[in-house]
């Protein structure tokens, strides 16, 4: 198993990294797609506007937000793709099974992403002036805010595999996205804390903003929340590919696009 | 290339049983594949073979593991690929109309990646795809991307992919498609190679002549069904008797002379070229008889005596042109094109 992470990290590195024109011009629209919205706030708001510690929460969801859509995305991006050029049956060749494969190509396309989605973090921190904390115990909260995100992943993948074309829905999932990480559930309370709570990737979220921006304790509790949140919506995800996997495979249309 | 493969064994490297496969809901409903059994034995090739939607697509990936038949089983040496995924171990697959290749990767690094999906460790698939593409005459553009190789050294590194684990079954779906002339013989070749080293073969394709020549058997598909499986050449045999032998001479014949050719049942198609056509065995090798597998159990005997009447009949036009220099006999021989022609239409 270690070989196919191993092999899959190079693969992904090399896919990427051969042509290093498309590296930068993620780097540098993502970077301008922030800066755009900063901009386009404080020429609405007036040159006096203060975002004080709201410009720290708004950095992180962003950041949090290209990260977690990108991660989302990837496997159902990834099925399309290789469907059309013709690698995917190939793949489900693999005596590792699909799932597997799947989420070791994931976590090797994650590492890339966390690379440069650190590298569009610096810039923007230093263009906003924002300061924000990186305190190591923030790893947990990310590590649950991942598996929330790769369960997603999953669940998205699992429908381009039996109803193959999802880019509509793709794009209708970066704003309910959007919603999620923006929303500042981490002062909810009563029912409205209990959805919180059950809303994929949202306890995650709040805990970062938390750590981050407003440089407070982890919420041990919160984290607990965090963590069954986050392997609920994993083993679901990772169940229901299972499944799609089998459906593709009864429909004959693994391969199709 | 040998010590790349799979050692041969008495096991067959696919035996796949009472196939079926139906798509689409009630109304829609059509039966893809209607039983189809096969077995391959190691080193053999067979070509599997029918018209476009016969059904050798889907019978190809049930066999792979990538379609789930409704009945019947696949066993590749042994092992059931929709119940066991070790059994993927055993099967290299080459898929129709597919790149089966990342372009933006090296072939070398393609064969150390797709090794390590195959449950190779990494060193080893390194090494393996190493000696393949040395193996295929490919060493000096082992770190050329594949999207700026040719279409044949492409073809021939998707094979080597296809190979790399050492599979004992090798599906190879229209393997020359799109190749030019040279590229194609050299995949032919390497088919060759490729089985005699022990690996099974199931190729499909609609190059009949390159199934030919590659194949040892043939089975053909049509509306889902096997209409025929036989040796290759037992097939074009079975259906090339009952065809016309032409004699070409030298000199003329004198009227005697023709009349007596005649009066056998020959014909004259010019004036150095006999024609003779033995009557009553184009029904015998053509008909229903020759759609089943009772074909193969035509008698013996019947078989030495319709050639016995045919050559009988020869010997009397050759003694009626002696000693007019003879410049060639010879019996008009089926191809497979016709032969698959003749099953597919009936």
């Amino acid at each position: 198993m270690i070989d196919l992470f191993i092999g899959e990290f190079k693969r992904t590195w090399i896919q990427t990294l051969r042509y290093p024109s498309e590296v930068i011009g993620g780097v540098v629209i993502l970077t301008a797609v922030f800066y755009g919205i900063f901009l386009g706030t404080q020429y609405m708001a007036g040159p006096d506007i203060a975002f004080g510690d709201r410009l720290d929460t708004v950095v992180i969801g962003y950041v949090i937000w290209s990260l977690v859509l990108y991660i989302v995305n990837d496997i159902a991006t990834n099925l399309q793709m290789e469907a059309r050029t013709g690698t995917l049956e190939q793949l489900f060749l693999s005596p590792f099974g699909a799932p597997r494969v799947f989420f070791a190509r994931a976590i090797a396309s994650l590492t890339l992403r966390s690379l440069l989605t650190l590298v569009v973090l610096l810039i923007i921190m230093t263009i906003s002036g924002s300061q924000i904390a990186f305190p190591p115990i923030l790893l947990l909260p990310l590590a649950t805010l991942l598996l929330g995100a790769y369960g997603l992943a999953f669940f998205i993948g699992s429908l381009a595999l039996v109803l193959k074309n999802v880019q509509q829905l793709l794009s209708l999932f970066q704003f309910f996205l959007f919603f999620l990480l923006a929303a500042p559930t981490e002062n909810w309370t009563g029912p409205a804390r209990l959805i919180a709570n059950v809303m994929p990737i949202l306890p995650s979220t709040g805990l970062l903003r938390d750590l981050m921006a407003r440089e407070q304790p982890l919420d041990w509790r919160g984290w607990a929340i965090a963590l069954v949140n986050g392997l609920v919506y994993f083993a679901v995800g990772t169940l229901l590919f299972h499944w799609a996997e089998g459906k593709a495979k009864r429909q004959g249309s693994l391969g199709s696009y | 290339m040998s010590e790349l493969l799979p050692q041969s064994s008495f096991s067959p490297a696919l035996e796949s049983v009472d196939l079926r496969k139906s798509y689409g809901s009630k109304k829609t409903r059509f039966e893809a594949v209607r039983g189809v059994s096969l077995k391959i034995s190691p080193g053999e090739v067979l070509a599997f073979l029918g018209p476009n939607g016969a059904g050798k697509t889907t019978t190809i990936k049930m066999i792979a593991g990538l379609i789930r038949p409704d009945a019947g089983w696949v066993k590749i040496a042994g092992r059931d690929p929709h119940r066991d995924p070790q059994a993927l171990r055993g099967v290299g697959a080459v898929l129709e109309g597919n790149r089966n290749l990342y372009w933006r990767l090296t072939a070398l690094e393609n064969l150390e990646y797709f090794g390590t999906l195959r449950q190779m460790n990494r060193q080893v698939a390194k090494a393996k795809g190493e000696a393949l593409l040395e193996a295929f005459g490919l060493t000096d553009k082992r770190k050329v991307p594949v999207q700026k190789l040719s279409r044949g050294m492409q073809q021939k590194i998707a094979i080597a992919v296809a190979l790399i684990h050492q599979p004992q079954l090798l599906l190879l779906d229209e393997p020359t498609l799109g190749l030019d002339v040279e590229a194609g013989e050299t995949v032919k070749a390497l088919v060759r190679q490729i089985a005699a080293s022990g690996c099974a073969i199931l190729l499909t394709t609609h190059q009949l002549n390159v199934a030919e020549e590659l194949s040892d058997r043939v089975a053909i598909i049509r509306a889902g069904q096997i209409v025929t499986e036989q040796p290759t050449q037992a097939l074009i045999k079975q259906f090339s008797k009952g065809t016309a032998y032409h004699i070409q001479f030298e000199g003329a014949l004198d009227q005697t002379q023709t009349a007596a050719i005649l009066s056998l049942g020959a014909t004259l198609e010019s004036e150095h070229h006999i024609r003779y056509f033995p009557a009553g065995e184009i029904s015998e090798a053509n008909g229903e008889s020759a759609n089943s597998e009772s074909a193969n159990s035509e008698s013996a005997s019947g078989e030495s005596s319709s050639a016995a009447v045919a050559s009988a009949t020869l010997y009397k036009i050759l003694h009626i042109l002696e000693p007019l220099p003879l410049l060639e006999v010879r019996q008009d021989r089926m191809d497979l094109t016709d032969v698959f022609l003749q099953l597919v239409r009936t």
